[in-house]
């Protein structure tokens, strides 16, 4: 028992140091995609640390919202990682703590706390940022709930680790309509809640067309660090969910010791990147939507979500 | 194999007219006596077939899988070749009159041609999926025909047209698919008519009630039933005088054969309520036609709606039973006649007038009084006025329904027909007698008093009467070969 | 066959006709005509895909005859004919005001979708097991897409690719039900869509010349209460 939390600890620890790892090697590939050079992998770590070193300075008329804030986006993520399957395929300590949906209301709960701080500030772009990004939220909530509907339905439990060992586990099922449908899905849906062409652009400073990057406009310092930290953390934990649960749920380890355990860091790296990749592939060749578009967008998702729910309710 | 030889001549005259010719009446003349030709041959099987004579075993033994015929195809294939003759007279002078160019009259005629042989295959073949694929061919070889004159209208009302009866073919695709595997699943054998009446009872009955259902609403949208009869009145108004006599006079008639062909069907399978469906669906087809007579401005469009109230009439005299069967076949056969025999009235009309509106037509015996003549004679006859034809074949089905007691029904129905009566009877009434009034003066010119008097050309003349000889003649008298067939078709309907 | 290859047969069936759903869905929703025409491409493919599957699962040549037409007719002599009678212009259209926006149209269209599933499925059930199958359902939600597309979108070429994809879809569920129809048939029907094509082409052609515009599906000038001025008509 101690050595399954001693595994979940490891698992934090894991997807807090790797995330903006993913991150930077996002950039990067994006801009050798664009034939550029790019900064190095390694840079948003040395962001970060220049970050935590630097004076915070907070607004006179901001109130405890804007100063919790950071935290609480921090923790989000965190405690999503105790719940999902990282690096093993057998539930941990924590893992019947919550489950998909908990997950993904922790995460909906940092966003939450996130648009209320931009909202604090009295700056003009930080509410429209928050207004544009519950749009987005609100639009991707379906998608989300008729997702993990219909894994539940096949695995008969929302715990990830069960609908994990169960989903696409037996082989022939990779192929099943309602799976592929599915990964479609929640390809969007993950374009659209972690802030990537087509829905935002990420690497963009005009404060118009911003998105989520308007929510941490007023933000500095230790405060911004954090912020920045738990973004790449959700953005991470997301393509867990995604490559461990629904599209590639081998390469976990399946005995419960250490070295399986430490072996299952690189593989599952291995698969981020790969994925990661393909989300470069995809960025780079679409051209960002227009707000109104975006509504066009998620409902698309939202009818391949469905279509994936029919396949596999109705279907004989 | 002598019945693919009703098909042949069209389609040679479908090609010889696409040759460019300096003589102007190569291709109206080739249409024509193609046309004449099919008459020969189809009254000619039509005569046999009355006599008893059944001619499936005149073909090669694999053929009767393709190719059959029976009481109600021979009956129907008449009523094609006889309209068909009298059209393509007609656009002789029709067609002269607008000083086309050569191409167009080539195109014209050709697409006539095809339209002609995609509406004979019809009742000849035996297989129902090959059915449909012809049902597909008439709405495309007509297409052209319907947008012929290239205006606004005429393009959208042909678009209209195009949509939705492929949009209604296509659900038809699908029935005759289901129907095909009700038929095998519970054995095997080719897909015929004759074989779906066979097997029948032992079919799965949800199959074959949603085949039923499905087919009756795709196909019923290219009869013209109502809620899906919107292109109707917009095709057969646009389109040239004689192409309107072939789409509303045969076309329609043609396409409710092949749903008329699935109530035998329907009355072996247990459960069905095949008659009952019949009968809603006709009555809100004549109503909403009543009604919606009452108030175009368009004498052409009037002609459609009640080609609209025809199709419900001959569905509702199905739907009431098997006595009712032969008013039904006999009100097909004096629909297609009267019919084109309006429309070639209203075509003299248009050619004397220039406009399709009622309200600026006003005194046509007075300026072109065959016209006149033949469009008074032709309202009366197709709102059932005695003694023309379609008096007698709707007396015949409201009869029948009050012998079997329907009286909800054949009140329904005569109240509706006589709404159509006035509707259709006051226009035409003020059109060929009434005198200009002075606020109509202000809406366009007058045409009646200073204009000279209009001749027709002679072929429109020659066509008009020998439309008119059976509407009048078959008011009076049924030959008693034609009885024959009558009474062999209205078997066909129902056993 | 072994029991696993039929069973990754079966499963490849139902990824074809999953797809081709997607493809349904697509169709209605699209702006651009262009891309509307890739989707009825890809929706062909996949029903020839699931015909060949079919055939291999029953081992039905007229099933391969089934894929080979599609494969040959669809992908490739549609858009030729379409190049070759209607004007470029189509291939750049996009609607710019929908009858209904996109996401209303797409509610609908999964409403549709899911009916056609409570429809289809109990007709499957009356027939004996070896006709059970997702191509039943799934083709009759093809047909309702391809009607909704012919009530929501304006522009010629969608309008037009509705109706094709109405006959795909009726095909979907006919290889599965209907499967021993005889090539003539089969070829006939494909013949006939082409037909199709080229009427089409050349009538939204004409309407292009003489009204200017292909959006064919806002033209609603015929009415009955408004007595417009009627040009003079020739006959």
């Amino acid at each position: 028992m101690s050595g399954r939390i001693g595994f979940n600890l490891l698992q934090v620890l894991v997807v807090m140091a790797f995330a903006p790892l993913v991150s930077g090697v996002t950039s990067r590939l994006k801009e050798m995609v664009q034939s550029k050079r790019g900064p190095s992998v390694f840079q948003p770590y040395r962001d970060l640390w220049k970050l935590f070193h630097k004076d915070e300075i907070v607004s006179h008329d901001s109130s405890w919202i804007f100063r919790f804030t950071p935290y609480i986006v921090f923790i989000a993520p965190v405690f999503v990682a105790l719940l999902i399957p990282v690096l093993t395929s057998y539930p941990l300590f924590f893992a019947f703590m919550g489950d998909m949906l908990g997950a993904g209301f922790v995460l909906a709960l940092a966003g939450f706390f996130a648009a209320l701080a931009a909202v604090d500030t009295a700056n003009p772009y930080g509410p429209m940022g928050a207004s544009r990004t519950r749009m987005v939220g609100f639009l991707a909530e379906p998608v989300f709930m008729i997702v993990f509907f219909t894994v539940s339905f096949v695995a008969g439990s929302t715990i990830p680790y069960i609908v994990q060992q169960k989903w696409v586990t037996p082989a022939a099922n990779f192929f099943a309509p309602s799976h592929v449908l599915l990964l479609l899905a929640f390809i969007l849906l993950i374009l659209a809640e972690g802030g990537r062409i087509p829905v935002d652009n990420p690497t963009g400073h005009f404060e118009l067309a911003m998105i989520d990057e308007s929510k941490s406009l007023e933000y500095s310092g230790q405060g911004f660090a954090l912020i920045k930290w738990g973004g790449q953390m959700k953005f991470f934990v997301l393509l867990c969910v995604f490559l461990n649960v629904l599209l590639i749920p081998w390469g976990l380890a399946q005995r419960q010791d250490l070295a399986a355990v430490l072996l299952a860091v690189p593989l599952v790296l291995l698969k981020v990147f790969c994925f990661v990749l393909v989300l470069v592939v995809i960025e780079s060749s679409l051209a960002k939507l227009r707000l109104f578009r975006i509504v066009e967008f998620l409902g698309a998702a939202f009818v391949t979500s469905v279509a994936a729910m029919i396949a596999q309710v109705f279907a004989a | 194999m002598n019945l693919i030889a009703v098909l042949l001549p069209p389609l040679i005259a479908a090609a010889l007219t696409g040759i460019p010719s300096k003589k102007s009446w190569w291709a109206p003349g080739v249409s024509v006596l193609s046309c004449l030709v099919v008459l020969l041959l189809a009254g000619r099987m039509a005569w046999r077939i009355a006599l008893g004579s059944s001619l499936t075993a005149a073909l090669g033994a694999g053929w009767s899988n393709w190719v059959a015929i029976d009481g109600l195809s021979a009956l129907i294939l008449l009523l094609i070749a006889l309209v068909a003759s009298t059209a393509a007279v007609y656009s002789v002078g029709y067609m002269a009159h607008g000083q086309l160019t050569q191409g167009k009259l080539r195109l014209y005629h050709v697409n006539y041609n095809l339209f002609i042989f995609s509406m004979l295959a019809i009742p000849l073949l035996a297989e129902p999926t090959l059915v449909w694929i012809v049902v597909e061919l008439t709405t495309l070889c007509s297409a052209l025909l319907v947008s012929f004159e290239n205006t606004r209208e005429a393009l959208e009302a042909a678009w209209k047209y195009v949509v939705l009866s492929l949009m209604g073919a296509g659900f038809a695709l699908f029935g005759f698919l289901v129907l095909f595997a009700a038929m095998h699943a519970t054995g095997s054998g080719p897909y015929t008519w004759s074989a779906l009446l066979a097997a029948a009872p032992t079919m799965p009955p949800l199959l074959t009630q949603t085949a039923f259902l499905v087919i009756l609403i795709g196909l019923g949208t290219k009869v013209g039933l109502v809620p899906m009869h919107t292109w109707l009145p917009d095709a057969h108004s646009q389109a040239p005088s004689p192409v309107c006599a072939l789409l509303s006079g045969i076309e329609t008639t043609s396409i409710l054969y092949v749903i008329l062909r699935l109530f035998p069907v329907m009355q072996r399978v247990p459960g069905a309520h095949a008659q009952i469906w019949a009968l809603v669906l006709g009555l809100i087809s004549v109503g909403t036609a009543a009604f919606l007579l009452l108030q175009v401005t368009d004498y052409k469009r009037l002609l459609a709606f009640s080609t609209v109230e025809h199709m419900g009439i001959i569905l509702t005299a199905v739907g009431l039973g098997a006595s009712a069967h032969y008013g039904a076949v006999q009100q097909i056969v004096s629909h297609s006649v009267t019919k084109s025999f309006c429309f070639f009235a209203a075509g003299a009309t248009l050619l004397g007038v220039g406009t399709r509106q009622i309200s600026a037509v006003r005194g046509l015996i007075r300026r072109a009084p065959i016209a006149g003549a033949a469009l008074l004679l032709g309202g009366l006859a197709i709102t059932g006025a005695p003694p023309l034809a379609v008096f007698l074949s709707e007396f015949a089905i409201l009869r029948a329904g009050l012998v079997q007691s329907q009286y909800l029904v054949s009140g329904l129905l005569a109240l509706f027909i006589v709404i159509a009566f006035f509707g259709v009877m006051v226009h035409v009434n003020r059109m060929v007698f009434g005198t200009a009034q002075a606020n109509q003066a202000q809406e366009d010119p007058p045409h009646e008093v200073e204009a000279p008097r209009f001749r027709l050309p002679f072929s429109c003349t020659l066509a008009l009467i020998v439309a008119a000889v059976p509407v009048i003649v078959l008011g009076l008298y049924i030959p008693a070969p034609l009885q024959e067939l009558l009474k062999q078709a209205a078997a066909a309907l129902g056993r | 066959m072994s029991a696993t290859t039929r069973q990754l047969v079966e499963n490849l069936n139902a990824l074809a006709t999953g797809l081709f759903l997607l493809t349904a869905f697509g169709i209605v929703g699209t702006r651009q005509a262009r891309g509307c025409l890739q989707l009825f491409i890809a929706q062909s493919l996949l029903l020839a895909a699931s015909a060949g599957l079919l055939g291999l699962q029953f081992h039905s040549q007229h099933l391969y005859g089934v894929m080979l037409v599609n494969l040959i007719t669809k992908p490739v002599i549609v858009p030729w004919l379409l190049r070759r009678t209607a004007p470029v212009e189509i291939y750049t259209r996009r609607e710019i005001d929908q009858v209904l926006n996109i996401p209303t149209a797409l509610s609908i269209a999964l409403a549709l979708a899911i009916g056609a599933y409570f429809l289809g499925v109990p007709l499957t059930q009356a027939l004996p097991p070896e006709y059970h199958g997702p191509n039943v359902p799934i083709g009759i939600a093809g047909l309702f897409l391809g009607a909704l597309t012919l009530t929501v979108r304006r522009e010629a070429l969608p309008l037009l690719l509705g109706l094709l994809a109405m006959e795909n879809g009726a095909f979907l569920a006919g290889i599965s039900i209907a499967r021993d129809l005889t090539m003539l048939v089969e070829l006939a029907i494909a013949t006939d869509g082409l037909i199709i094509v080229f009427i089409v082409g050349v009538l939204v052609r004409a309407v292009e010349q003489h009204v200017g515009t292909t959006a064919v599906g806002a033209l609603a000038s015929l009415k009955e209460a408004a007595p417009h001025a009627e040009r003079e008509v020739t006959p």
